[in-house]
């Protein structure tokens, strides 16, 4: 009983001197009143209004953060920042981001810490949150992927989050470059007689000697693009209705037939399971493409889920491995 | 204690009976036979269009070299994955049980496969990548101290089923607790983990395999070597001791070969789940059929064939109604979890109840304290409560000062820590709210199961919510809290009245009803993880927090359900205060004294599974909560519910708001989800709590 009345105690005392208040009570500066109100509709068919285009900007997703710096927003919160710089190249952070937690559950406290003009997520975070969010800051949220329209999704992402920060000119000229770079990508490929040749997309990781591959289906972001580049996907069965993504082992490789290969690792995730580990599967050896040598890794640090500036480094990539 | 009463002697005496070779020579061949023909079939199934007339084909020479890599690379390395893997597990499970002279024990039951698995997914989390072998001895380290814990706290296992399957349960979870932390704060490092954590087959070499078969062969070889001295240890101690058995020295000898056996499982495979369980309970199903079959050289290496057969049905059953595909996507250990089980469920109906010798859990007379304590007591907890409320309300990335909630309450306060307040508030609440309902659900399971270690997860109540909110979660993704709530609530009821009526046999033995519970609390762990696997594979954040608990975004709608069950539910089992108490002595104090027994526990346990179903839809899947507060409040204040209820409920409110303010902070801006965290404080009270009570036999 007298360790409970110290616990007790010590506890009060612990409340006690931390009175007192961490904040001033100020109005709030208007501080971009030049700027235009800003009204946009967002993946919940709801409309975010905001007085001004928002500059201090959170994002949840990494797809988001990599759009915002495409249109030349550095965002002052990012959810894991430590896994965007190990996995998304093409948006460099310029370090000034906080770190706002995990992609699973981000703090709210850390959030609003930033006093953020604008929170964008996606429709994976859960209603209940974001209705939380919206008492901090406005939220946009975007449909992180559509395995219906892959590509149209991707481009609908970039104009919402454009508009939410005013740079809808930026987002013109960055999917201008998209649409051209996929032309050329097209060209290059068909110069090289490579249109309608088969190709897969994957990835893999491996724990002991389960090795799980990852297909990316026409649903994929990826799959989508390399189909618009002139090849065509060899693996035809559905993936889930988000992401396009299917999952196999190496004895359902068998069902491809000779084509491209493409797949990314990353060192700093296990490593290159179809260049290394499966190097002396007698599967792996006799599939048409690993004996014809079409089986091409492409670069670290593509982000899978990304959007254009992610895209085009996969459509360099790609391009590159099926043409060279 | 409920002895075994129905086993003890088979167990004891069968090993001597004399082998009759014949008929043991055919049980072998019936069993070599049927695995060779699963085997065959198994070979037939796969993701790839190979089948069984390609596989003829390649045996009369016509086959093509496609379908013989497929078989040589990926078909023969899941099979004979399978078959090491159910023969380590079989073999493995029985001579854990012969070691524990009790057929609950098995790998899974003394936490062997939780401790290896852990072990692993350290490993992973940090990315140093091991080869094959030390990552074996790495498993090994881990399942040893894992089975040395539980059976220090089970006496060995000779105190009885209940308390090893509950020392084993609570060991688990909390290392289970440990490897989901893991995996949530790792996410990238430790995605190949995730589905390999419940077990699979999918191999791509034959690396595992090739490492690990010595090693299995070297425990079958120990276990064969000790199989005299199990059959001689199986007289008893003392007996064994008189005819020249050195006890201890066996003793440890076989928990190491049993390990290993385990360990090495874990290592090709992951934990593939109940195994060990099953196998030797086919065993010792057709053991009276043929005598001599309970002989340890008969026995384990029959165990290890019936093991083989398990994963390999398991594996050819699953493909067989879902595809071969699904071979891929849902791990063969989810299957043999489910069979495991059923078969627990059905051990724990042979049961028989020894009568009223055990010692009660509230033990309503004993431990009474002086109403001053209580007070004393009451007021302290509050005053504790109110203090960790304001812990919780201040504690977070950035911590706020109490002038702030003042500002906050008069609503002074400026935008960001308005808002601040304004979200944790509804997580404060919901967590202090789960915990008290939690606690008092626990209080009333463990006066009507009259047993000390019963709480609504164990009872497969909390599982059931869980499968129930999952499943809605999937199949309606907008789904409101009252609909998530209303499902949960059903499913809760449902498995519970499952529960109950299974453990009916001409009246309700609550240690049946706790074993019982515990199979089915297996059941639905292994049914949100193929839920959640086959539907939605890659929302990993949503697997965690449905398996282990979390206060994450809670708005104030959300604690609603629970706020009116403690509401409306609380008066009613406070009512009852007298009932419980007296339903605690035993089965006859209260039919004299005139209470409806069955009525009495069947409202008291309704009101406690939907309580519990109301905190699960508000904040998932938290254990022990139910199973720590009640036993607390009854070291504080004695074993009467008028006492006890309130001490239990601000217990646990304390408890589960304490767990969610450090998941806030430890780690932030990372957050730590709450059920992970009381799991992590409360799992070590509980083992304490067995620790100090081992001597006396529950």
């Amino acid at each position: 009983m007298k360790r409970l009345t110290a616990l007790v105690a010590a506890t009060l005392a612990l409340v006690l001197t931390a009175c007192g208040s961490s904040e001033n009570i100020t109005p709030e500066a208007n501080s971009s009143s030049a700027n235009q109100p800003v009204s946009v509709t967002d993946a919940r068919n709801k409309k975010v209004d905001l007085k001004a285009p928002a500059t201090k900007v959170v994002g949840l997703e990494w797809e988001i953060i990599e759009n915002l710096i495409t249109l030349g927003v550095q965002p002052v919160g990012v959810a894991d920042v430590k896994g965007y710089t190990a996995w998304v190249s093409a948006g460099k952070l310029d370090g000034s981001a906080k770190d706002v937690g995990t992609r699973g559950e981000a703090s709210v406290d850390a959030i609003v810490a930033l006093t953020p003009d604008l929170i964008i997520t996606t429709t994976d975070e859960s209603p209940a949150t974001i209705t939380q969010l919206e008492k901090a800051a406005p939220v946009l949220v975007i449909r992180g992927a559509d395995a219906k329209n892959a590509i149209p999704q991707m481009k609908t992402n970039l104009e919402l989050i454009a508009q939410a920060v005013g740079k809808t000119d930026q987002a013109k000229t960055a999917l201008a470059e998209f649409d051209q770079k996929l032309a050329e990508g097209k060209q290059k490929i068909a110069d090289a007689g490579k249109a309608g040749t088969p190709y897969t997309m994957a990835d893999g990781y491996k724990q002991g000697s389960t090795i799980s591959i990852r297909m990316y289906t026409s649903g994929s972001l990826l799959g989508a693009v390399t189909n618009e580049l002139g090849l065509k996907n060899a693996w035809t069965a559905a993936g889930d209705p988000d992401y396009g993504l299917a999952q196999t082992d190496i004895e359902g490789l068998t069902k491809l037939k000779d084509g491209e290969f493409l797949y990314i690792a990353n060192n700093g995730d296990g490593g290159d399971v179809f260049g290394g580990d499966l190097a002396k599967n007698a599967i792996w050896k006799n599939l048409p493409f690993v004996k014809s040598g079409n089986v091409h890794r492409l670069a670290d640090g593509i982000w899978m889920f990304g959007g254009p500036k992610s895209t085009e480094q996969f459509i360099d990539a790609t391009v590159q491995a099926v043409t060279s | 204690m409920t002895q075994l009463t129905a086993q003890r002697p088979d167990l004891a005496t069968a090993p001597l009976e004399p082998v009759r070779r014949v008929r043991v020579a055919g049980v072998f061949t019936i069993a070599i036979v049927a695995v060779v023909l699963l085997a065959a079939i198994h070979l037939t199934q796969g993701t790839s269009s190979v089948n069984a007339g390609d596989l003829l084909k390649l045996v009369i020479g016509q086959g093509t070299d496609n379908s013989a890599n497929v078989l040589v690379a990926s078909r023969l390395p899941r099979l004979l994955a399978g078959v090491l893997v159910g023969l380590a597990l079989g073999v493995a499970g029985a001579g854990l049980q012969s070691l524990a002279r009790n057929p609950l024990a098995s790998p899974d039951t003394l936490g062997v496969n939780a401790g290896a698995y852990l072990a692993v997914v350290i490993f992973a989390a940090f990315g140093i990548s091991l080869p094959t072998l030390p990552s074996g001895g790495i498993a090994f380290v881990g399942g040893l101290a894992a089975a040395v814990l539980v059976l220090s706290l089970s006496a060995g296992g000779t105190a009885g089923p209940t308390r090893l399957i509950l020392a084993g349960s609570a060991v688990a979870m909390a290392l289970a607790g440990v490897t989901t932390l893991l995996m949530l704060l790792y996410r990238e490092e430790t995605i190949g983990t995730f589905a390999w954590g419940a077990g699979t087959l999918v191999q791509t070499d034959l690396v595992a395999v090739k490492q690990m078969a010595p090693i299995v062969a070297v425990g079958i070889i120990g276990a064969m070597v000790l199989a005299p001295k199990l059959d001689i240890l199986a007289l008893g101690d003392d007996t064994a001791s008189v005819l020249g058995v050195r006890v201890r020295r066996t003793r440890v000898w076989i928990t190491l070969v049993t390990v290993l056996l385990s360990a090495a499982a874990v290592t090709v495979a992951g934990p593939v789940g109940f195994v060990g369980l099953v196998a030797p309970v086919l065993v010792r199903l057709i053991a009276p059929l043929v005598p001599g079959l309970m002989r340890h050289r008969v026995l384990l290496p029959l165990s290890g064939l019936s093991g083989i057969l398990v994963v390999i049905a398991s594996d050819v059953v699953l493909r067989a109604i879902l595809g071969g595909q699904a071979g891929v996507e849902i791990p063969t250990g989810i299957m043999t979890m489910l069979v495991g089980a059923v078969v627990l469920v059905w051990l724990a109906r042979r049961f028989r109840d020894s009568g009223p010798s055990r010692q009660q859990a509230g033990r309503a007379g004993g431990g009474l304290r002086t109403r001053r304590t209580f007070w004393i007591v009451t007021v302290s907890l509050v005053v504790l409560l109110v203090a960790a409320l304001v812990f919780a309300m201040l504690a977070g990335d950035a911590f706020l000062r109490t002038g702030d909630i003042v500002n906050w309450i008069n609503g002074r306060s400026g935008r960001a820590i308005t808002y601040v307040l304004d979200t944790r508030f509804p997580r404060v609440l919901s967590a202090v709210l789960c915990g008290a309902a939690l606690a008092i659900a626990g209080a009333t399971v463990q006066a009507v199961c009259r047993n000390p270690l019963a709480e609504p997860g164990i009872l497969g109540i909390t599982g059931g919510a869980g499968v129930g909110a999952v499943v809605v979660l999937m199949a309606v993704p907008t789904a409101g809290i009252w609909l998530l709530s209303g499902v949960a609530a059903v499913a809760a009821l449902a498995t519970f009245a499952l529960v109950y009526l299974v453990s009916w046999r001409g009246g309700l033995s609550s240690d049946r009803l706790v074993l019982i519970g515990v199979g089915v609390s297996s059941a639905t762990t292994a049914i949100i993880t193929f839920v959640i696997v086959y539907t939605d594979p890659w929302n990993i954040s949503l697997a965690m927090t449905w398996l282990s608990g979390s206060t994450y975004g809670r708005t104030l709608p959300q604690v609603i359900p629970v706020a009116i069950a403690l509401i409306v539910l609380t008066p009613v089992i406070v009512l009852a205060r007298r009932e419980l108490d007296l339903l605690s002595l035993d089965d006859d104090v209260p039919r004299i004294l005139g209470v409806r027994l069955e009525r009495t526990r069947l409202v008291a346990l309704v009101g406690a599974a939907l309580m519990t179903a109301a905190a699960v839809s508000a904040i998932g899947v938290v254990g022990f909560v139910g199973l720590v507060a009640p036993h607390a409040a009854r070291a504080l204040v004695g074993g009467r519910h008028a006492r006890l209820l309130p001490i239990a409920a601000l217990l646990g409110a304390v408890l589960v708001s304490v767990a969610d303010s450090l998941g806030r902070t430890l780690l932030a801006p990372a957050q730590i989800p709450a059920g992970l965290l009381t799991a992590l404080i409360g799992a070590p009270y509980f083992v304490y709590l067995l620790w100090r009570t081992r001597a006396v036999k529950l």
